[in-house]
Parts: C-alpha cells; sequence; structure tokens
C-alpha cells in the first residue's frame, strides 16, 4: 500500500476489505426506514404554512367566530348560456340543493343558493323575506318577472347570480371536521342526474386543495419514480455498467428512504415542500458520479482495482467531502426560517446530503469491489481523457476560455448588466390557482367563476370600534357605503358586501321599492328598526356574517376576481388611502380573510427565501474559503454560480415570469447545488497544477477529466429534471425547468468561465503558493 | 282440543295481552298525546299574557337580550291572535308585533315601525323561520298543525323525576326537521324536553323546559331554553308576571292599537 492509502478514511478502508457486511449493514438499516413509510400523512393546506399561532391565522379565526363564518366553502358554479331562468335550469338548482342538504358534514343552514337565500323584497304592498327563488314560475310571464326581480336586486347579482341571468352559484359550506373530497365527490355524483344544457363548476379552497394533495402524490409517485428511470439509463450509457449504475441509483434511494423514513417516523406530515425532498436527492446524488469518473480514469493506469478504488478516493475525496458541506450547508441554512414547511424541508433534504456523502465513502467502494474486474475494464479502457471526443471537446471548450479570456470576461460583464436590468423588473407575486396547469379544471371552474360572478378569492375588512351600537350610526354605514364604492372602482374587486346593504334594501322596500330609498337612513333609530326587522324575518347567520352582536364590529367582505397575491395588496393600499383621506374616529379597519392570508404568507415565504439565500450564500463561501483555504479562490469559484443565478432571474424578469413562491425557494437551493461544479474543477486544477506546474496543460486536464464528471452529472441532472416540465402541477414544472436551465447554464460556465477567470486572475490568486500552502 | 279450550286459550290470550301491556300506550293514541299537549302549551286558557325575557347567546359568549310583553287570545275554530310590544333593545322599543294564526293556512303579520310610523305586513319565508333572530321558530312559539306530522309512541321514560309519554314526530312534507322525540309529561302534557333532527339525520337542536309554575291552577313552563347544537347558539326564555284570562279583548289586535298600544296591556 503506498502512502496515499492511509489519507483514505478508515470507512473506505473497511468497506473495500468487507464490502458484503457493509451492503448488509447499509440494506438493514434502510429496511429499518422503509418500515416508517407507510404511516406517510399528507399535508395539502397551504395554510400550514405558517403555524397556527401565527397573527395572521390568529385574527383570521377571532373574525370567522365574531362573524359565524365556515373556513371551508365548497362552490358550485351553474352555466346556462341560454339563461338560467326557465323551469328546467331553476328545478335542477332546486334538486341539486336539496340533494347537497343530505351531505354528512355539509352545514345544512347555511347553505347559499337561488332556493336557500333569504332575499328582502316587497310585494304586493307588504315585505317579504324567503327565499330568491321560493317556488318555480309556471308562466313565461311570472319567469320573466322573477327575471326583473333578481337581476335588478344587488344583494344578488355579482353574488349569487351574474348580470346576464346566465351564471349561479350554490356555496356549500363544511362542517370543521368534515371530509372535503367526500363531500365534492358526493356533489359530483349529483351532477350526472342533472345532464342538461347546464354546464357545472366546481371550485373553492377545499377542493384546489384536495386536488393539489393527490396532484402531489402524482407527483412523488410517478414523476419521481420516472425521474429515477431516465436517470438510470442515461447512467447506463454512460458507464455501460449495470451494478455501477445501481451504486449510483442505490446511493440515491438510500438517501431518499432514510431521510423520508425518519421524517415521517417522527410523526411529520408529508407537505408540498417536502414531497420534492425524493427529487432533490436524486439530483443531488448524482455528485457520485465524480468518483467513477475519476475510477474509470484510474482504473485503466493501473489495473488494481483496490488500488484503483483507494486513489480514486484519495483523489475525489477533498471535492466530494466539500460539495456534500456546501450542499448540506445551503439547505440546513433554511432551518433558520420561519416557516415551518420550508425548515422541515432544509433539514430532511441536509440529512439526506450527509447519508450520501456517507454512502459516497462506503457503498459505493464497496459495490466497486464486488464488480468483476473484466466488466470494467472493457468500459474503462475508452476512458482517455486525450484519445475520448468528448474529453477532446471539453478541453476545447476551456482552450477557447483560455485564449479568449477578456473577450468572455467582457462578454460575461455585459450579459450580467443586462440580467441586472432584466431582474429589475421582476414582480413579485403568488396565486395559488396558478399552480394548476391552465386547462386544469379548477383553474377553468374559477376563470368561469370570475367572469360571471363577483370573484372567487375573498377577503375581509372588519371594521372594529369599541363603542355598543357604533354600526347602527348613520354616519358610520355612510362611511362603510363610501369605502365599498371606492374599493369596487379596483378593477380587481369584483363585488363588496356589508351590513351596509341590508340596510339600504330594507329602506328601499318598506317604502314600496322606491329606487330614491336606496340609501342610509338618516336616524340611528330607523336603522336599528330596519336591522331588528330584518332580523325577525332572515335566518340568523344573515346578520351574524355582517355584524357582531354588540354592533361594534362590522365585517365587509370583498370579492376578489383573482388569486393574485398583489391584489390584495392593492386592496389594503387603497383601504388606508381612503382612511387617510376620509376620518371616522375611533374605528380601525382589519384585513383578514383567504385573499390577505395569501398575501401575508407569499411576503412570509419570500422574505424568508431572500434571507435564506443571503445566509446560504455566506455559508457556501466560507466553505469555499475554508476549501482552498483562501477568499479569492472562493470569490473564482463562486462567479459561475453567481452569474447563473443572475442570468436565470434576469430571464424571469424579461419574460415577466411572477417572482413567486417556487422561484423564490429554488434560489436558495440552487446555491448549495449548483457550486459543486466549481468545488471539482477548482479542487481537481489545484491538485493538478501541484504536480504539473504547468497552468495551461493544467486546465486542459482538469477541464477533459474532472470536467467530463462535471459534464456527465450536469447532463444526468437536466435530463432527470426535465422529466418534470411534464408534472401536473406548474411549481413542480418550474422547478424541474430551472434546475435543468441552471445546471446546464453552470457546468457550461464553469468549464469556459473559470479557466478564462484562472488566467485573468492567476497573479492575485497567487498561483505559485499554492505548492508551498500544500504539500 | 275441544271446542271449549280452544275458546278459552283465545280469551286467556287476550286477557294476558291486555293486563301486560302498559295501561297508558293502551289509553292514549299519540295523536292524542299531540293535541293534548299542543293544547297544555300553546292554548292555555282563554287568553294570556306575560313579560318575556328572551336572551341569545352565540357560541363566543355574546348575547343579546330582548324584552317584551307577549299577549295572546285564543279565538275560534282554532285560531289565535298574538300582539308583541317590545322594550328593549332601547333602540327599537315600542315596536310592535301581530300574529293571526290559522289553523290551516298562513298566518298573517304585522310589524309597526315607530322610527318612520309605518305598519307593515310581512310575509316572513315561512313558520320555519326564526322567531325574532332566535332559536325558536314560529312554529315552536304557536305549534304546528298536528296532521303535518305522523306521530308515534315510543316509549315511557322519566325525565328529572317525572314521568313522560316519548313521541316520535315525522312531517309528511318537508320541514325544518326530519324527525322529532319528544317527552311529553303524563300529568301536565307539557313538553319536558324535545329533540330536533335534521335532514341528515343529525341532532341540531333541543328543547329544555326549565321550571314550571302552577298559574291559576294551570301548569306553566316559566323557563325554557332552545340549544342549537350544531352552532352552538342558544336561547334562553324567561316567564315573569304570567297572567290566564284576563279578558284581552278582540279590538286589541288592530293597526290603530299596534300603532300606540294601551298601557295597561303593555306594561
Amino acid at each position: 500500500m503506498n502512502s496515499s492509502v492511509r489519507k483514505v478514511p478508515w470507512l473506505t478502508r473497511f468497506s473495500v476489505e468487507r464490502p458484503r457486511l457493509v451492503m448488509t449493514l447499509i440494506l438493514a438499516v434502510t429496511l429499518l426506514f422503509l418500515t416508517q413509510i407507510p404511516r406517510a400523512k399528507t399535508d395539502t393546506d397551504p395554510k400550514n404554512m405558517l403555524p397556527e399561532t401565527s397573527p395572521v391565522r390568529v385574527y383570521n379565526d377571532v373574525v370567522e367566530r365574531e362573524f359565524s363564518l365556515h373556513k371551508d366553502v365548497i362552490v358550485l358554479g351553474i352555466v346556462n348560456d341560454d339563461g338560467i331562468f326557465n323551469q328546467e335550469t331553476l328545478g335542477r338548482i332546486s334538486r341539486i340543493t336539496d340533494e347537497i342538504f343530505k351531505i354528512p358534514g355539509v352545514v345544512v343552514r347555511d347553505v347559499t343558493s337561488l332556493t336557500a337565500v333569504d332575499n328582502v323584497l316587497a310585494e304586493g304592498g307588504q315585505l317579504a323575506v324567503r327565499p330568491a327563488v321560493s317556488e318555480i314560475p309556471r308562466t313565461p310571464g311570472a319567469m320573466e318577472e322573477l327575471r326583473r326581480s333578481l337581476l335588478t336586486n344587488p344583494l344578488l347579482v355579482n353574488r349569487l347570480l351574474s348580470g346576464d341571468g346566465t351564471t349561479t352559484a350554490i356555496y356549500v359550506p363544511l362542517e370543521p371536521a368534515a371530509n372535503a373530497r367526500l363531500i365534492a365527490d358526493r356533489i359530483k355524483t349529483i351532477l350526472p342526474k342533472e345532464a342538461g344544457r347546464e354546464r357545472y363548476y366546481l371550485a373553492g379552497d377545499p377542493v384546489a386543495r384536495d386536488t393539489f394533495g393527490i396532484q402531489m402524490f402524482y407527483q412523488m409517485a410517478l414523476f419521481s419514480p420516472i425521474a429515477g428511470m431516465v436517470m438510470f439509463v442515461v447512467l447506463w450509457w454512460m458507464f455501460r455498467n449495470l451494478t455501477l449504475v445501481f451504486a449510483v441509483m442505490g446511493v440515491a434511494m438510500v438517501s431518499i428512504v432514510w431521510s423520508m423514513g425518519l421524517m415521517i417516523g417522527v410523526g411529520l406530515p408529508v407537505h408540498i415542500m417536502s414531497s420534492m425532498i425524493p427529487v432533490f436527492l436524486m439530483a443531488i446524488a448524482t455528485d457520485s458520479i465524480h468518483i467513477f469518473n475519476e475510477f474509470y480514469f484510474r482504473f485503466r493506469e493501473a489495473p488494481d482495482k483496490k488500488q484503483a478504488i483507494l486513489d480514486t478516493i484519495h483523489a475525489v475525496g477533498r471535492p466530494v467531502r466539500y460539495t456534500a458541506l456546501a450542499t448540506a450547508a445551503g439547505f440546513a441554512v433554511l432551518a433558520l426560517m420561519h416557516i415551518i414547511p420550508v425548515k422541515i424541508f432544509g433539514l430532511f433534504v441536509a440529512f439526506g446530503t450527509v447519508v450520501i456523502r456517507l454512502m459516497s465513502f462506503s457503498l459505493i467502494p464497496a459495490v466497486l469491489m464486488s464488480i468483476k474486474d473484466e466488466r470494467i475494464r472493457a468500459v474503462s479502457l475508452k476512458e482517455d481523457e486525450i484519445a475520448h471526443w468528448t474529453s477532446r471537446w471539453l478541453s476545447g471548450l476551456a482552450r477557447t476560455g483560455l485564449s479568449h479570456s477578456r473577450l468572455l470576461a467582457g462578454g460575461g460583464l455585459a450579459l450580467l448588466a443586462i440580467a441586472v436590468l432584466g431582474i429589475s423588473r421582476t414582480h413579485v407575486n403568488n396565486n395559488l390557482v396558478d399552480w394548476f396547469k391552465p386547462h386544469s379544471e379548477i383553474r377553468v371552474a374559477d376563470q368561469i367563476m370570475n367572469e360571471k360572478l363577483g370573484g372567487t378569492s375573498l377577503a375581509y375588512l372588519a371594521g372594529v370600534s369599541s363603542v355598543p351600537d357604533f354600526w347602527k350610526r348613520p354616519e358610520a354605514l355612510r362611511y362603510l357605503e363610501g369605502l365599498q364604492k371606492d374599493l369596487e372602482g379596483l378593477a380587481v374587486v369584483g363585488k363588496t358586501f356589508s351590513v351596509a346593504d341590508y340596510v339600504k334594501r330594507i329602506n328601499r322596500v318598506l317604502h314600496q321599492d322606491t329606487p330614491a330609498y336606496d340609501r342610509i337612513p338618516d336616524s340611528q333609530a330607523e336603522i336599528a328598526q330596519y336591522l331588528f326587522l330584518f332580523g325577525m324575518a332572515a335566518k340568523p347567520s344573515d346578520l351574524d356574517n355582517v355584524v357582531d352582536y354588540p354592533f361594534e364590529k362590522v365585517n365587509l367582505s370583498v370579492q376578489l376576481k383573482t388569486w393574485d397575491a398583489r391584489a390584495m395588496r392593492d386592496v389594503i393600499a387603497r383601504v388606508r388611502t381612503y382612511t387617510a383621506g376620509h376620518s371616522l374616529p375611533g374605528v380601525e379597519f382589519k384585513p383578514a380573510g383567504i385573499a390577505y392570508f395569501n398575501l401575508v404568507w407569499n411576503d412570509e415565504v419570500l422574505s424568508d427565501m431572500l434571507r435564506g439565500f443571503l445566509l446560504a450564500m455566506v455559508l457556501v463561501f466560507t466553505v469555499l474559503a475554508f476549501n482552498f483555504r483562501s477568499l479569492r479562490w472562493a470569490l473564482v469559484a463562486c462567479t459561475p454560480l453567481l452569474f447563473t443565478i443572475a442570468m436565470i432571474y434576469g430571464v424571469i424578469g424579461y419574460i415577466g415570469k411572477d417572482f413567486d413562491m417556487p422561484i423564490s425557494v429554488l434560489s436558495t437551493l440552487s446555491l448549495g447545488m449548483a457550486v459543486d461544479f466549481a468545488i471539482h474543477f477548482v479542487g481537481r486544477f489545484q491538485q493538478r497544477y501541484q504536480e504539473e506546474g504547468d497552468l495551461e496543460k493544467a486546465i486542459l486536464w482538469t477541464a477533459a477529466r474532472p470536467g467530463k464528471g462535471i459534464m456527465r452529472n450536469a447532463a444526468l441532472f437536466a435530463v432527470a429534471f426535465s422529466v418534470m416540465a411534464f408534472a401536473p402541477l406548474t411549481p413542480y414544472i418550474t422547478v424541474g425547468l430551472f434546475i435543468v436551465s441552471m445546471m446546464l447554464l453552470s457546468a457550461a460556465v464553469t468549464l469556459v468561465g473559470l479557466p478564462a477567470l484562472i488566467v485573468l486572475f492567476q497573479r492575485g490568486l497567487k498561483l505559485s503558493s499554492i505548492k508551498e500552502k500544500m504539500p | 282440543m275441544s271446542h271449549f279450550t280452544k275458546t278459552f286459550s283465545r280469551i286467556f290470550l287476550i286477557l294476558m295481552a291486555v293486563v301486560l301491556l302498559p295501561a297508558p300506550l293502551l289509553a292514549m293514541e299519540p295523536a292524542e298525546i299531540i293535541k293534548k299537549s299542543q293544547a297544555a302549551f300553546y292554548e292555555a286558557g282563554q287568553d294570556f299574557q306575560a313579560r318575556v325575557k328572551m336572551t341569545l347567546t352565540t357560541r363566543e359568549g355574546q348575547q343579546r337580550l330582548r324584552e317584551f310583553t307577549m299577549l295572546r287570545k285564543n279565538d275560534m275554530a282554532g285560531e289565535q291572535k298574538y300582539f308583541i310590544y317590545f322594550h328593549s333593545p332601547g333602540d327599537v322599543a315600542g315596536t310592535t308585533f301581530m300574529v293571526y294564526k290559522y289553523p290551516n293556512r298562513d298566518s298573517d303579520r304585522w310589524l309597526f315601525i315607530p322610527a318612520i310610523n309605518l305598519v307593515n305586513r310581512i310575509a316572513a319565508r315561512d313558520s320555519r323561520s326564526s322567531f325574532v333572530g332566535s332559536d325558536f321558530t314560529y312554529e315552536d312559539v304557536s305549534g304546528r298543525p298536528l296532521e303535518a306530522d305522523t306521530h308515534k309512541l315510543i316509549k315511557e321514560e322519566a325525565v328529572n323525576g317525572r314521568l313522560a309519554y316519548v313521541v316520535e314526530s315525522v312531517p309528511k312534507s318537508a320541514a325544518e326537521y326530519t324527525r322529532k322525540l319528544a317527552w311529553i309529561d303524563q300529568v301536565t302534557f307539557l313538553p319536558l324536553k324535545e329533540e330536533y333532527y335534521d335532514i341528515q339525520g343529525v341532532l341540531y337542536k333541543v328543547f329544555t323546559a326549565g321550571e314550571v309554575k302552577e298559574i291559576q291552577s294551570l301548569s306553566t313552563i316559566m323557563k325554557r331554553t332552545m340549544e342549537n347544537v350544531k352552532s352552538g347558539h342558544k336561547t334562553d326564555v324567561v316567564f315573569e308576571r304570567v297572567q290566564y284570562n284576563v279578558g284581552i279583548g278582540d279590538d286589541l289586535f288592530s293597526e290603530r292599537y299596534l300603532r300606540r298600544p294601551p298601557e295597561k296591556w303593555i306594561k
């Protein structure tokens, strides 16, 4: 044994000596973790991105309790292009409503539909409060009369009825413990019995959540394995040895099973974030390619297998260790963030990365020992950095970098400037419904409902005073009315609704439906008595939803026509401007509801990610500086990564894609992964230069030999992740495309840009002193 | 077997059945029980006057208080007239409400709104809708036609030491509930407890009678509660100054008195 063997870790030496024992042990531990997987529970509620104790969730609960609002509401949209005012369609609405009543878990008393909503109207000289459609008219005249009466009723239009009379909705609130999926399925079984000219659309937060959950499982159970298979094929094409391919895949599987098993074992649910752990670990596991890459070269040079393995680990051990460290650090940083699923994701990917590193030094050497010598020899004969076309092409790339270093640097700077301009155009936004594909049922339903009705994304503005009976005062209600009018001036606001609307409606109806009385009365007694009258006739929740018992707080609901987080930002800004310009002493308007929650959540994730990105950058830089024992080298090694990230975000800015949750999460993740190439390149270059002493030759060798590993790694990454472009949910597609372009770009920049940088800054990098620094 | 023994065993069997079956089950038809109960609960006396305090309580413990004077007069052929004068909340004081209840058709309702000095007829949703925002429906307050439900005697059971018939009532056509169980006192025929089941077959509303007092030798429930166990909302009702047969005239139930009710009836 030569001197290099003693520098090889103890674990590797043991694995080479006792390959079978090592493989058996690893298998046993893996089986142990595997037993935990069937206990997996999923959590598809985006609300759980923030803990239940977060102020926005706590306040949402307060508002829901104070105004008897339901957390989960399924919306069934019914469209008949010829109009819904005919006996057939109204009959269907009535029957469907009655069937929905029977579904367990539905809050019967608060189901809202044309046949189950309180309508206030003047009828033959008396005030009537009864369902908008209490009986289906039998004559065309009566039908036309009903149509006219409902379409001129502001309490109904845009909420339950579209202005053109073609669309209505049934709102189905769910009991807190109800299973939304079962209820949605039961509703779906009602619809075929009512098939006709009508089209039905099922929407609402619970439906979206469940669809999301199902597709998340598709992602894990279908797309992760497909990505694995694709990797398998590409690996086989690269190394032409099944055992070897199994080894790479085995490392990936072991790390996935250990980290998912541990996560599920400690009782954590699988969330949208953690459902991506397998794909990420698979990608990170490809780093072991560098070991095989080097092993093939070594085995060709010195055909003693054990010696070749130990030499290989000696040569690549340091970069492998540091890439794992950089990757693990990049992910572990997420544990310091506020968002719990992000923390969990970061921690368990970091854990998986450590497992991968452990496997690199144990499982891989053990597997290599068990491969028959002749098998590898045949393939390894082709691995020659001078003869093989890929190696020649790679050193050609590096040569370009060397000879046109100034041109490249100039071009790079110019591109960077253009990218920065693109980044400055970035829109920060997030839209949960856009996580579904454009032609998915959910997106289509949402789009139709937003076109026809007031909007599916709901916000509440709680007007809080501390004076009992405050919201019976005429000036208070007029203020509310003014605010509503102002908000409705926003294009994204489809409808607003408050207690003021009831008061105006009753005032008008009590005065023989005279339009002039469609206003807030002048005396508090009048308002109080109108509301009392309304409370005597309507169902209790009608009033409870808009005002609290002591009349200290009102709930102004705002329907938004889009799930864009920025729409809510606009609403809040508008409220702020309005309240600044018009004062109502002692009253504060506080936002709540799902639309507001989405905004807060979006902002929290984004700021968390920005912090995480900066922190990861500092950490990765520290790891690099420590690895190379030089700040300048660390800077050089960081450049391809930073350049790549700038390019990608520049493009995102230019094409107008929103800087949303998935994109912001990726920025942090990408750091730890993309820096690997530079670590390998610089590390191996430094080693080679030490032995060689010739800058140009050392660079060309590095590009041809470890460079091939980098290229193989990038290609494998790209192919595996490109599978995600076919995923059913857009965040996964974004992740796939983003990683593919990042890997390819950073590999290219590493192979061309690093040679150029090294040549340009050779003095500053103190190349001559490297020999002395590294014995 | 001889002719004699055959006849004898028949007679014996019939006798056994009569002896062994609980006497009240034989004595009263379930519809009869409900009818007597309605008479005791909704129709006691010729007329009736009380000061009523109604407290509505949300799941969160927020409360609303309504205080009113309630007058009732029984007319011919099962017709009834109700007159309600609201004392509080303060900003609705003076609001009056009048109902003509008919046995086989929708009631007529009028409301006087003092702030605009207007008497308005109200066509409420139906008798199932909430009575002044409480957990009681109009039906719960003034009764439901006997023939609207199919009644069945389920068992007998003691409630707080008082023996009660347990009668199940199932509506013949769509109603607020799909099944109601009533525990009816075998002596006073007042309901001691009622359970209402909704369209999903789930218990949603529970009526409980509290204190019962003899007033002018008529048993009267002085305290009652209706709780919606699904929404957590609850309504407590307390009767005070209850009087029967005070001689309310027919003229009280008119638009004129709706606007300006006589002091002696509403105090």
